[in-house]
């Protein structure tokens, strides 16, 4: 197990990761999401040993790595932009770890072409050992990367967004591919992303990082179900975060006003922040009322395939996103600059009263 | 418009840039070809390549003794050789430790470029002083090596410098997380990717050395380095055959350049991946 204890790292007056604790179970697939600048990078550089954090502890199964040199701590790095030895072929980009750790370097020619081999058909890079690595494809190098990586077998694999260098169609196969050979090998990965999908899509389990701490670290699809604050719901973008105070036990805002799922205590004034769905929502004409439904006007709608992503803007300026899935009955438009009410099941919603500044 | 009146102009500066710096060198190897009662002018009395075969003491005895380059090409050679040498380690260790910020560096940084800024003669004036002060016997291997050093440094280290500006960092990182030492990801990751300003240093420092003159001038001691012993020779009188030994030494320069040229472009095609993975990064 990885453990991180109340780490930090500051860059000048930039606070890089504050206090940041958390547990990385062993044999499990970690997804860390974090919007970019908030410190996910110098997470895993701070775990890898390329930077060390100004306080706090990083300990692997029970022993300290913080101090620990990086070629002495046994981890793995999958670089963003790969990172491959220019200069060395495919193949030999695979064998150098074997061949030139310090720790139990392998001598023996045949073991390493055996092995080389092995992980060679594992990532599926079959027949292209000899070529240059200037003469394969971008998914290609990130199978090399993954490779090189994954014959030294170490503890744990830190992936530093593998998949933002590929394009869509090779992401999604990459996703499947890796999860499928982490299954295989039993190796920790710990796979940090901006990407929500992606995020969701690969981790058991998924961290949220903001603000330089761990807001929420939780099954896929607990995260998304029950996000524990507005922030974390943020990241996950689905969904709309209406701001407000409570007023006898209710949400108010200038432009609207409705129950919450569950009766509080909170007293009136209290401000309180609502996460609502973007397809929980459903659009209806403005002049039909009912208890739980915003007003506002329509401002744009862009179709991305499989469902029409609506923006609509209520009276307080506060900026409202519907999707309707093209799986139902074919959406209406709906016309620039008019009024519609947004209507939602008020038990759906979910209430941060903390932070909710 | 622009270009109406520019082409020509710029065609013309660059006639003369090359008239300027090919012709003295093309009149030089002209009159290398000068017969042997011929003087080092216009016009050429014969062809023959008498003073190539004088220089190498091919020709029977006379007048005019041969060119006493012998040993001083050797020390000349083996000089530009060990400050090559030294510069470029030197060049190589000072721009690898300038990759990360230390406090004083900028001043570090002027201290190192200044022995390329300060005239030579000061220097080499300074040196003689200090040595004979200090009780140091001067000699090329001695003091004005110390000094070629000092000259050729900063060049090694710009070079350098230059070449670790735009060097990938996380391809060492990527060696360090494969479990490999410093040491060995240096030399087996940092070494073959910086090759080809090592080779750029080494030319400089190598060529800087070779025809240094005024801050050898005061530090060789009696023991004299080419240059000074070509310059001693143009103080009792000039015959072609100094200029049969400049054709030589130029050649000899073209084929330096020659393997560097090769080695590089070994390199270069070697390295190519490393630009094709920073344009897509």
């Amino acid at each position: 197990m990885l453990a991180l204890n109340s780490v930090s790292r500051r860059y000048g007056d930039t606070v890089a990761l504050d206090r940041l604790s958390v547990a990385v179970p062993a044999d499990s697939y970690v997804s860390v999401l974090g919007a970019s600048g908030s410190g996910k990078t110098t997470l895993l550089r701070i775990i890898a040993g390329f930077e060390e954090p100004d306080a706090g502890t990083v300990t692997l199964d029970d022993k300290r790595l913080d101090g620990v040199p990086p070629h002495r701590r046994d981890i793995g790095f999958v670089f963003q932009n790969f990172a491959l030895f220019p200069h060395l072929s495919v193949g030999d980009n695979i064998a150098y770890g074997l061949l030139y750790r310090e720790h139990a370097p392998v001598t023996d020619a045949a073991e390493i072409a055996q092995r080389v081999n092995d992980i060679i058909r594992l990532v599926g890079l079959e027949g292209l050992a000899s070529r240059k690595v200037s003469a394969i494809s971008g998914g290609q190098r990130q199978r090399v990367a993954l490779a090189r990586t994954l014959v030294t077998e170490p503890r744990i694999v830190l992936l530093d967004e593998p998949l933002g260098a590929l394009d869509a169609n090779l992401r999604e196969r990459m996703c499947d591919e890796l999860r499928d050979i982490r299954q295989r090998l039993k190796v920790t990965f710990l796979h940090v992303t901006g990407s929500e999908t992606e995020a969701l899509l690969m981790g058991d389990i998924v961290a949220v990082l903001s603000r330089g701490t761990i807001a929420q670290f939780a099954p896929a699809a607990t995260l998304f179900a029950e996000p524990r604050s507005a922030d974390v719901a943020r990241h996950l973008n689905a969904y709309n975060i209406l701001s407000g105070t409570m007023e006898s036990g209710r949400f108010r805002s200038p432009a609207a006003a409705f129950p919450l799922p569950a009766p509080s205590s909170a007293r009136d004034g209290t401000p309180v922040e609502v996460a609502l769905r973007f397809d929980r929502i459903n659009v209806r004409p403005a002049s039909s009322g009912g208890d739980a439904a915003l007003r506002a006007r329509f401002i744009t709608s862009e179709f991305t395939g499989s469902s029409v992503l609506s923006f609509f803007r209520m009276e307080d300026g506060q900026l409202v996103q519907v999707v309707s899935h093209l799986s139902g009955p074919m959406p209406e438009t709906y016309a620039k600059g008019e009024v519609y009410s947004l209507a939602f099941d008020p038990a759906e919603t979910v209430p941060f009263f903390e932070r909710a500044a | 418009m622009e270009s109406r009146v520019l082409k020509p102009v710029l065609a013309v500066y660059c006639a003369a840039f090359i008239l300027f710096l090919y012709g003295p060198m093309i009149v030089l190897a002209i009159l290398s070809f000068q017969g042997a009662g011929g003087g080092p002018q216009f016009p050429i009395i014969e062809w023959s390549t008498y003073w190539y075969r004088h220089l190498l003491g091919l020709t029977p005895p006379g007048r005019i003794t041969q060119l006493p380059i012998g040993d001083s090409l050797v020390r000349s050679l083996t000089l530009a050789f060990m400050t090559t040498v030294v510069s470029t380690v030197l060049g190589v260790m000072t721009a690898q430790g300038f990759r990360t910020r230390f406090k004083g560096s900028g001043v570090v940084f002027y201290l190192v470029i200044l022995g390329m800024i300060v005239p030579g003669v000061l220097v080499g004036l300074g040196m003689a002083l200090f040595s004979n002060m200090a009780g140091i016997a001067r000699a090329w291997w001695g003091t004005a090596f110390v000094l070629h050093v000092v000259y050729t440094f900063p060049f090694a280290f710009l070079v350098m410098l230059a070449i670790f500006n735009r060097f990938d960092r996380s391809v060492e990182e990527a060696s360090l997380s494969l479990g490999v030492s410093p040491a060995q990801t240096f030399r087996r990751v940092t070494f073959p990717m910086i090759f080809p300003g090592v080779l750029s240093a080494m030319l400089f420092s190598f060529t800087l050395s070779y025809d240094e003159f005024s801050r050898t001038l005061f530090t060789s001691g009696r023991e004299l380095t080419l240059p000074l012993t070509i310059y001693g020779t143009f103080s009792v009188e000039i015959y072609p055959n100094i200029f049969a030994f400049g054709v030589l030494t130029t050649l000899f320069s073209f084929t330096l350049l020659a393997i560097y040229a090769f080695l590089m472009l070994r390199a270069v095609r070697k390295g190519q991946a490393f630009k094709g993975q920073e344009a897509e990064a």
